[in-house]
């Protein structure tokens, strides 16, 4: 009984897990090329030839969990040791789609570029034993208006 | 100056590998390679538990589950019937066998440490025949003589300890359980061992004392009637008994070629005993 409530946990999160994350890429490819027109760029100091009418902090921040499978495969990784690959593409999409949440809050104050981009990692559910639940992603820098 | 950013590059900061692959790969690489390790851990323990003197088991008397006897007689009855069987068994120095009796209902009948055998009241209304009770008898005389009990309290002991230091150290409660169900299976695939071993002790015993090994199938038979009727459905790997099937098989098979040996029957007052 517990062993077939495992596999379908399991199944449930590879599943929808998949589904899930397949869909988000796309969806953050698309959205990246159509906001490549703003480019965010991890420079401190601007060029002096800029002289943008107003500055603007503008922040992204993304709380993604992770799926039974992706913990699953994670937790026996932890035995072994080696790339835990499964929370790769999680917080690469977290990274990402912190970043075009950004770029579109600049975008909507008619800023052209984002400077001192800043990302920032911190997990949820610290404190909870040792389990690894949601991560959050903020990213952050300082929009030109023109 | 011109600043730009261009499309993020695919499949660099993450893993193109298939996450079925990995999955596979680690399940069965990691859950694999605890069980070899389980596996001869216990084997070890298995190998050094007869070590432990007998003597020692005597003071461990907490595994037995025990009421009072429902008549002397009885008790007098099942006590000789286990020194006849125990006699021809060449059990060594300090030894010695003691029966008991629980009055509940489970069809079962068990041995543990210190030489105690216990049978319950369930096991023994469904027995046809002295024959068969002997069977059972005998054969929880050889879990003892071959220091069955201690050697499983050893072998559980250990896959305990290695069991909590691997799930602790994984630091995840599913997989933590996962681990513990997969230390199990290696300590039940165990104990199977030693009830073939048994049986085939009892077997030897039953036809020094009686000349045959007729109307222990008998026996089996029966059991498993009420636990088709009790349980339904049991996963036969999961099962500490061997298959009853096969045991019926192997005792008939030994029993066809004794047509005509009789068989003894119990004691007139074995009925009024359980009522």
């Amino acid at each position: 009984m517990e062993f077939i409530l495992f596999i379908s946990l399991l199944a449930l999160g590879y599943g929808f897990g998949r589904y899930a994350e397949n869909a988000h890429f796309k969806s953050i490819r698309e959205r990246e090329r159509t906001l490549l027109h703003i480019p965010a760029v991890a420079t401190k100091k601007a060029d002096a030839s800029l002289q943008p009418r107003e500055t603007m902090l503008v922040s992204g921040s993304v709380v993604v969990s992770v799926d039974y499978f992706k913990r699953f495969i994670a937790s026996l990784r932890n035995i072994v040791g080696g790339r835990v690959t499964s929370y790769e593409t999680l917080l690469d999409r977290a990274r990402r789609e912190a970043v075009l949440r950004m770029k579109q809050q600049a975008a909507n104050m008619g800023a052209s570029i984002i400077f001192n981009v800043k990302l920032e990692t911190a997990s949820i559910s610290q404190g909870q034993g040792d389990s690894i639940g949601s991560v959050e992603v903020l990213a952050y820098g300082t929009a030109f208006i023109d | 100056m011109e600043y730009s950013n261009q499309e993020i590059p695919e499949g660099i900061n993450y893993s193109r590998t298939h996450p079925l692959k990995e999955f596979f790969i680690l399940t069965f690489g990691v859950l694999g390679s605890l069980l070899v390790l389980f596996f001869v851990l216990t084997l070890l323990a298995d190998k050094i538990a007869h070590l432990i003197p007998f003597e020692y088991e005597k003071d461990m008397n907490a595994f037995v589950d025990a009421t009072d006897w429902p008549d002397p007689e009885m008790q007098s009855y099942m006590q000789g019937l286990a020194d006849s069987l125990s006699a021809g068994m060449d059990l060594p120095d300090g030894m010695e066998i003691s029966v008991h009796y629980n009055d509940s209902d489970i069809v079962n009948a068990y041995a543990t440490l210190g030489g105690n055998v216990v049978f319950y009241k369930g096991l023994l209304e469904k027995m046809p025949g002295e024959n068969a009770l002997a069977m059972v008898m005998a054969h929880e005389i050889a879990h003892v003589k071959s220091r069955h009990p201690i050697r499983s309290l050893g072998k559980g002991v250990v896959l305990m300890i290695v069991v909590s230091m691997v799930s602790s150290s994984v630091g995840d409660a599913m997989v933590g359980n996962v681990v513990g169900n997969t230390g199990v299976m290696a300590l039940l695939s165990f104990s199977r061992s030693h009830e073939e071993e048994a049986d085939e002790l009892a077997i030897e015993q039953l036809t020094r004392l009686y000349g045959h090994v007729r109307g222990a199938e008998d026996l089996f038979k029966a059991i498993k009637e009420s636990s088709d009727a009790l349980s339904g459905y049991e996963l036969p790997f999961l099962k500490t008994h061997p298959d009853i099937d096969s045991r019926i098989e192997r005792i008939e098979a030994l029993s066809t070629r004794q047509e005509g040996a009789t068989l003894t029957p119990l004691p007139d007052s074995y009925s009024g005993w359980l009522e």
